[in-house]
């Protein structure tokens, strides 16, 4: 081990040249404090015996140097000393010497000295390369995680979509780097609208799998073929239910809660199953809000339970606002969750000026709620307006 | 650590631990319970009097020791907040769970039916 021995004593120096050598270590002498801090530098070395009277540099102006700039490793300071003086020795200490020896050195006691700041380097050594490893992995994850996000993105809807009979603005905020969270889009046969979201349990990893699964299996022709009775009326719980045999597992906790709906243009009807999904709120074009549906079982927590489709009125130029609960239970740094009555005025703000801003404009009062930390649930905001046919 | 209160007879009251159930302490939560109802303990309540938050896991929590706990005995909630009412109606778990307004009363209840 390299060790730099700092001594404007010539005896001195040789003598602990020669006991290092001895033990295997490579001394690298230095006449004064200034040329040993740069043959540290050069050698990068981690061990620096010194002694403490020295022109120019002294060992405390060495030690204070070194604490102050060599900030890439830990480097061993042991000061030799008088016996008596603890005056000195407490000063030094407190400039960052790690261990004195005091003169006259015996060979015992830089033996000792000298080990046991082996031991530490060696022990620093493993937990610098335990580090880079977990540095390394850390890396992987990451770029592995930004590429999972990516690819879960890229299942979403654009974030603004009009057709000749709705237009859909949306949002997604994964807390993390993937989502639980999905949602899509469907225009189907015979003037009519389909669309989902749904929140996986939890989040993070698992929950995101599960989302992109269902982001992968729910194609508009699937939608389309699990969504109609068979006499053509829609029937979003059979979406439900489907999923729910599918995805049930007795040995699993791993569910989530959806809202899928159709729009009825020719009827300005919604038909909808809610299944553990936060109730939508439906705003009209006179600024009335009204809540839609008031609960239903998740999907793939129980077997064998009912799920329902309902009605609702949608209007042309009707404004319907689907929000994973990541939005209600957002809290505060008091942990107050932000809530539906705070969430309404957004909304009906939003309404009132710019219906394409109202998710951005929802995501924002969410941060501003959280004091500017990162929402801890994943966020999907799908807004959906009913157009006049054109 | 949630807490076990076996002084009922074969029915135990489960406290759980903190004023929320969500996914940083629901899988230790469960996995306790299960292992209460392992040693031979299925007819539980669940007392949340103290809780004022249950998230989407920590449901999964509750609903994955009712699955564990199957036809072998029951497990029922009480001291609902109105935060947490709303989170079960909502999911419906209202009509999974039988709630009871407090300790007293869901323990005699479920004495009674014995």
């Amino acid at each position: 081990m390299k060790v730099v021995i700092a001594d404007d004593d010539d005896l001195q120096r040789a003598i602990l040249s020669a006991a290092l050598k001895r033990m295997e270590h490579t001394p690298i002498e230095a006449v004064d404090g200034l040329q040993a801090y740069d043959l540290l530098c050069e050698h990068n070395a981690s061990i620096l015996v010194c002694d403490l009277n020295m022109p120019g540099l002294d060992g405390n102006d060495l030690t204070k140097k070194v604490r102050e700039t060599i900030l890439d490793r830990y480097v061993h300071i042991i000061m030799v000393t008088g016996h008596d003086q603890e005056a000195v020795r407490q000063n030094a200490l407190h400039l960052g010497v790690d261990d004195f020896m005091g003169k006259p050195i015996d060979t015992a006691t830089l033996t000792a000295r000298i080990s046991i700041t082996e031991r530490l380097v060696q022990h620093e050594n493993l937990i610098k390369e335990k580090n880079r490893v977990l540095e390394e992995a850390k890396a992987i994850i990451e770029q592995d995680l930004h590429a999972a996000a990516i690819a879960q993105k890229r299942l979403l809807p654009a974030p603004r979509i009009e057709t000749p009979l709705c237009c859909f603005y949306s949002a997604f905020v994964p807390s993390s780097y993937v989502s639980g969270d999905m949602f899509a889009t469907f225009e189907l046969d015979g003037n009519r609208t389909g669309f989902y979201a749904m929140d996986v349990s939890g989040h993070g990893v698992s929950a995101a799998l599960l989302s992109v699964a269902i982001g992968h299996l729910v194609t508009a022709e699937y939608f389309q073929r699990n969504t109609f009775a068979d006499d053509g009326t829609p029937d979003p719980a059979q979406l439900a239910k489907t999923l729910n045999s599918r995805f049930f597992h007795d040995d699993s906790e791993d569910y989530f809660t959806l809202f899928c709906g159709v729009i009825d243009h020719d009827s300005q009807e919604l038909h909808f199953c809610q299944a553990g999904y936060p109730s939508p709120m439906v705003v009209t074009k006179d600024g009335t809000l009204r809540d839609i549906g008031d609960g239903g079982y998740p999907v793939a927590l129980l077997p064998d339970v009912e799920f329902t489709s309902e009605r609702a009125p949608l209007l042309v130029e009707d404004t319907l606002v689907l929000f994973s609960d990541g939005a209600t239970e957002a809290e505060d740094t008091q942990n107050n969750a932000f809530g539906r009555q705070q969430l309404s005025q957004i909304v009906l703000d939003a309404q009132a000026r710019d219906l394409n801003l109202m998710p951005d404009a929802i995501i924002a009062a969410l941060r501003a709620w959280r004091g500017q930390r990162t929402l801890d649930d994943d966020l999907t905001v799908l807004v959906c307006q009913r157009r006049f046919p054109q | 650590m949630i807490k076990f209160d076996t002084s009922n007879d074969d029915i135990s009251v489960i406290v759980p631990d903190g004023e929320r159930m969500t996914a940083t302490n629901s899988t230790s939560f469960k996995e306790q319970i299960i292992a209460h109802v392992d040693e031979g303990n299925s007819r539980l309540v669940v007392d949340l009097s103290g809780v004022s938050f249950v998230d989407s896991a920590g449901l999964g929590a509750l609903v994955g020791v009712l699955k564990r706990i199957g036809n072998r005995g029951d497990i029922v909630v009480c001291g609902l907040a109105d935060s947490v009412r709303q989170m079960f109606e909502l999911t419906r778990m209202n009509r999974i769970f039988t709630e009871y307004p407090n300790r007293a009363a869901a323990v005699a209840a479920l004495k009674d039916s014995l």
